[in-house]
């Protein structure tokens, strides 16, 4: 029999405002409207897309004038990555033909949730074409025998 | 404030085609509207700056539409523009058309290029298909309004999507211009369904030269593939959210056969 262990009233206030909180953030990211590059920190958010198969978790990420070696993927927890990467170029306003605002990028940087459990230390990746491809293992963590 | 209440029936009359210039008559009429890997509109940037003497002979007007506009020099232009010369008509959208209004929009669009009597209209798009990295020669594909046009395209050796479903406003066009009896065809290349695909964007450009026999240079495109993936983003993120209301995965979809 497995032991289970008490919990107080403070630990679940805890994780109820935590969950509260974590609730509130994927609400923000998702209605928020915000430009796709930071100034201050001089990067771009790339493009990017997340696909769940039976196996595995693919994200792909769209990357234009990178250099395979300057890409970084870095687990930030169980279910969030980072990913940056530098551009071969400096990219200003200017080329977008922006004279109002005022600004250089050579990064890309985003973070990206993962919606299923993985093993973020199973990750592999591969670039082909200017296209990021993570592939993160899945967890099969709530198999119900068939009876 | 957009009138989403009316039907798409009443909604035509708050569309308006406004014309700076003469219009010919007799002109091939082409569509580059924001889809999957945004291949019209990137396609018909490109003939835009390629072709002599393409410019800005009417555009949209209407209230149906986000409250925006797009600068250029300092000067407003409304975002969806068609531009010609004495053989072709372009329209074109610099920004993604909400899923809600699309009907009305291609509607006024293909009854006032009817009006024209343009001889054939052609939209140029894309078809997603899973694994697009690893597809070194991208394949591209045709719908007709009727039979003759069909048969016409195959002859010159564009594959046929025999079966599927399509869905945006390459797809309203097709089947405007079937009910109203105007020739037409939509070419879709294979791409990227949420990145911008220059090089889907090529591939339907050599498919349009066959068809209309236009020489267009495809090289300055492909040169400028990465450039173009970087600048066309924010385009790309916002037709992501109208290809998801409109439900574009549903070309996916394996089609119920009737006969």
């Amino acid at each position: 029999m497995t032991e289970r262990r008490r919990r107080s009233i403070f630990d679940l206030i805890d994780e109820y405002f935590e969950n509260l909180e974590e609730s509130v953030k994927r609400l923000r990211e998702t209605l928020m409207e915000k430009p796709s590059w930071d100034r201050k920190a001089c990067t771009i958010e790339p493009l990017r897309d997340i696909s769940v198969t039976p196996t595995e978790v693919i994200v792909t990420v769209d990357l234009p004038y990178t250099e395979e070696n300057t890409i970084r993927v870095k687990p930030l927890s169980k279910d969030v990555i980072e990913i940056s990467a530098k551009m071969r170029r400096k990219i200003s306003f200017d080329d977008f033909g922006i004279t109002h605002y005022k600004g250089e990028f050579q990064t890309f940087h985003c973070q990206t949730r993962i919606p299923v459990p993985v093993y973020m230390d199973k990750m592999e990746v591969r670039f082909k074409r200017g296209i990021l491809e993570i592939h993160l293992p899945r967890k099969n963590e709530y198999e119900i025998p068939i009876e | 404030m957009r009138n989403v209440k009316k039907t798409w029936g009443n909604c035509l009359e708050d569309v308006k085609i406004v014309e700076k210039k003469e219009i010919p008559s007799g002109c091939t009429m082409l569509f580059g509207f924001p889809d999957v890997g945004l291949v019209g509109v990137i396609a018909a940037s490109h003939l835009i700056s390629e072709l002599n003497g393409l410019e800005e002979v009417a555009y949209v007007d209407s209230k149906l539409l986000p409250p925006l506009i797009v600068l250029h020099e300092g000067l407003p232009h409304s975002p969806i523009r068609i531009f010609g010369n004495h053989n072709i008509l372009l329209a074109v959208s610099e920004t993604a058309i909400p899923a809600d209004v699309i009907y009305p929009i291609m509607y006024s669009l293909i009854d006032w290029g009817k009006s024209k009597n343009v001889k054939m209209m052609i939209s140029l798009s894309g078809i997603p298909v899973q694994e697009r990295q690893d597809i070194e020669e991208l394949r591209v594909f045709a719908a007709a309004s009727n039979v003759d046009v069909l048969k016409n395209v195959q002859e010159l050796g564009i594959e046929i999507l025999k079966e599927g479903y399509m869905v945006g406003p390459q797809a309203i066009m097709l089947q405007r211009c079937a009910s109203i009896g105007v020739p037409a065809i939509t070419l879709l290349a294979q791409c990227f369904f949420n990145y911008p695909d220059p090089e889907a964007a090529a591939e339907v450009l050599k498919g349009l030269t066959k068809i209309i026999g236009l020489k267009v240079d495809v090289s300055k495109l492909l040169e400028k593939g990465e450039e173009i993936r970087l600048k066309a983003r924010d385009v790309m993120r916002r037709t992501q959210q109208e290809l998801s209301k409109m439900k574009k995965t549903q070309e996916y979809d394996m089609p119920l056969y009737i006969t």
